[in-house]
């Protein structure tokens, strides 16, 4: 997204903080693959963030209370060939892993839980299922033979 | 780039992430109250809030309650003149004073909308939309989009790992053009301002400069700590081209001049062989 880089002055001794308006820094909270502690929480993070500033982010725009921040770059694949057999890089990104403070704990929700969905009026989905049900009655046997298979019988 | 501090806001308008809630119109005629109204608002939700802060705005809440029972002394004065006005911003739905504390769960979605497959989304804000806002609220709706953002991004991700689809992905693409809607916005007002102030178009200084070997470009400004003729790797640079350079000049654009007129040379020519085997084929345009 082209949002412009801020041109900080030169610092001075003495000179207020540096501020960001507008950050244009998005986190992913993502299901860690290894198991982590309760109170561990991952994120991705754009490359050029530090852990000082994980830290105030999640503090000033989230009021979450962060203990720790560890972070590393996850080295992406460059294994990839296209069709001039060139290699293909997927993109770096940081990883954070940021512990939390006050005995707080977290743990990944599922984000994708099973509902009974009723399909929509007139959907194919609907007609499918409609059909398969049909077809699964037309292929049961008589119920008044009692169970006689059906080549017994005149 | 530091992050050492972010100006936050209190007041999250949640239910505005997209499309305004229409009434632009009213504000204009509220707006000279309103600063004023919004503060006693505040401190009227601050009473009717139930209190369920952490330990660290222990303090606040103190002193919320403080201004409150300072408020309920001025109130009976103030009442009677200001309950009209305060019922007609009853009505106004961009004022919010409720704060968010939900923490980590800000990074998912609502829990009913947990398995859909479908959610439902308003339009993005356009520019024109944003331009009837004031820089306070422009700034609050860019953390506000800044959120939803992440939640989006959080679920990409966890649905590209679960091996399925993303409910409603087309909400991202929403998202960004409003966040690009707003920064272009939020840049038109600083140029505006500068321009009044310093009468610079340019956020960033410049000049157009040469180069020894007479190109010609943008030199961006920025600041040194030193004047420019203590900077030994500045002073060595030459922004002029020197007068034998100009044969040479001359003949890069002849250079150019003569690829240019060999590809359309080349191109007329392949498209000429192409008519002449197939003469009915579409011309293509230019």
């Amino acid at each position: 997204m082209p949002v412009a880089r801020m041109l900080h002055s030169v610092y001075q001794l003495g000179n207020p903080q540096l501020r960001i308006f507008r950050p244009n820094w998005f986190l992913t909270l993502v299901r860690p693959g290894k198991e982590q502690p309760p109170d561990t929480v991952q994120f991705r993070v754009p490359i050029e963030m530090t852990k000082y500033d994980i830290k105030n982010y999640l503090e000033k725009i989230y009021n979450v209370p962060v203990g720790a921040v560890r972070t590393r770059i996850q080295f992406g694949s460059n294994k990839k060939r296209n069709h001039l057999n060139q290699r293909v890089k997927t993109p770096d990104y940081k990883v954070a892993y940021v512990q939390l403070a006050q005995g707080q704990t977290f743990s990944f929700p599922n984000l994708f839980p099973e509902k009974d969905r009723v399909p929509e009026e007139g959907s194919l989905e609907e007609i499918q299922d409609k059909f398969m049900e049909d077809e699964k009655q037309r292929q049961k046997l008589d119920p008044r033979r009692g169970g006689v298979t059906e080549w017994f019988g005149l | 780039m530091y992050f050492r501090n972010i100006i936050i806001l209190k007041a999250t308008p949640e239910k505005c992430i997209l499309g305004n809630t229409g009434n632009n119109t009213s504000k204009m005629a509220v707006s000279l109250f309103s600063g004023r109204i919004l503060t006693l608002c505040k401190q009227f939700q601050n009473v009717f809030r139930i209190s369920s802060a952490v330990k660290v705005q222990h303090c606040a809440q103190n002193l919320t309650r403080y201004q409150s029972s300072h408020f309920s002394e001025k109130s009976s004065l103030v009442a009677s003149s200001w309950s009209l006005s305060i019922s007609l911003v009853g009505q106004y739905r961009a004022v919010h004073t409720t704060i968010s504390r939900r923490g980590l769960e800000e990074f998912f979605d609502l829990p009913e909308n947990w398995g859909e497959s479908t959610v439902k989304s308003g339009a993005p804000w356009t520019a024109k939309q944003l331009r009837t806002k004031n820089s306070e609220d422009l700034h609050k709706l860019w953390y506000v989009l800044l959120k939803e953002r992440n939640m989006l991004l959080t679920l990409e991700q966890e649905a590209r790992r679960q091996r399925l689809q993303m409910p409603s992905p087309e909400r991202l693409r929403k998202i960004e053009r409003s966040m690009t809607r707003l920064e272009t916005v939020v840049n038109e007002r600083e140029t505006a301002l500068r321009l009044l102030q310093t009468g610079q178009e340019k956020s960033r200084p410049g000049a157009w400069r040469r180069t020894l070997f007479g190109y010609v470009y943008w030199r961006r400004f920025r600041e040194y700590a030193i004047p420019w003729y203590m900077n030994r790797r500045y002073t060595r640079k030459k922004f002029f081209t020197p007068p034998f350079v100009q044969p040479y000049i001359r003949l890069r654009i002849e250079k150019h001049m003569r690829k240019k007129s060999r590809e359309q040379r080349m191109k007329r020519q392949s498209l000429a062989k192409l008519k002449e085997r197939f003469p009915h084929m579409k011309v293509p345009a230019a």
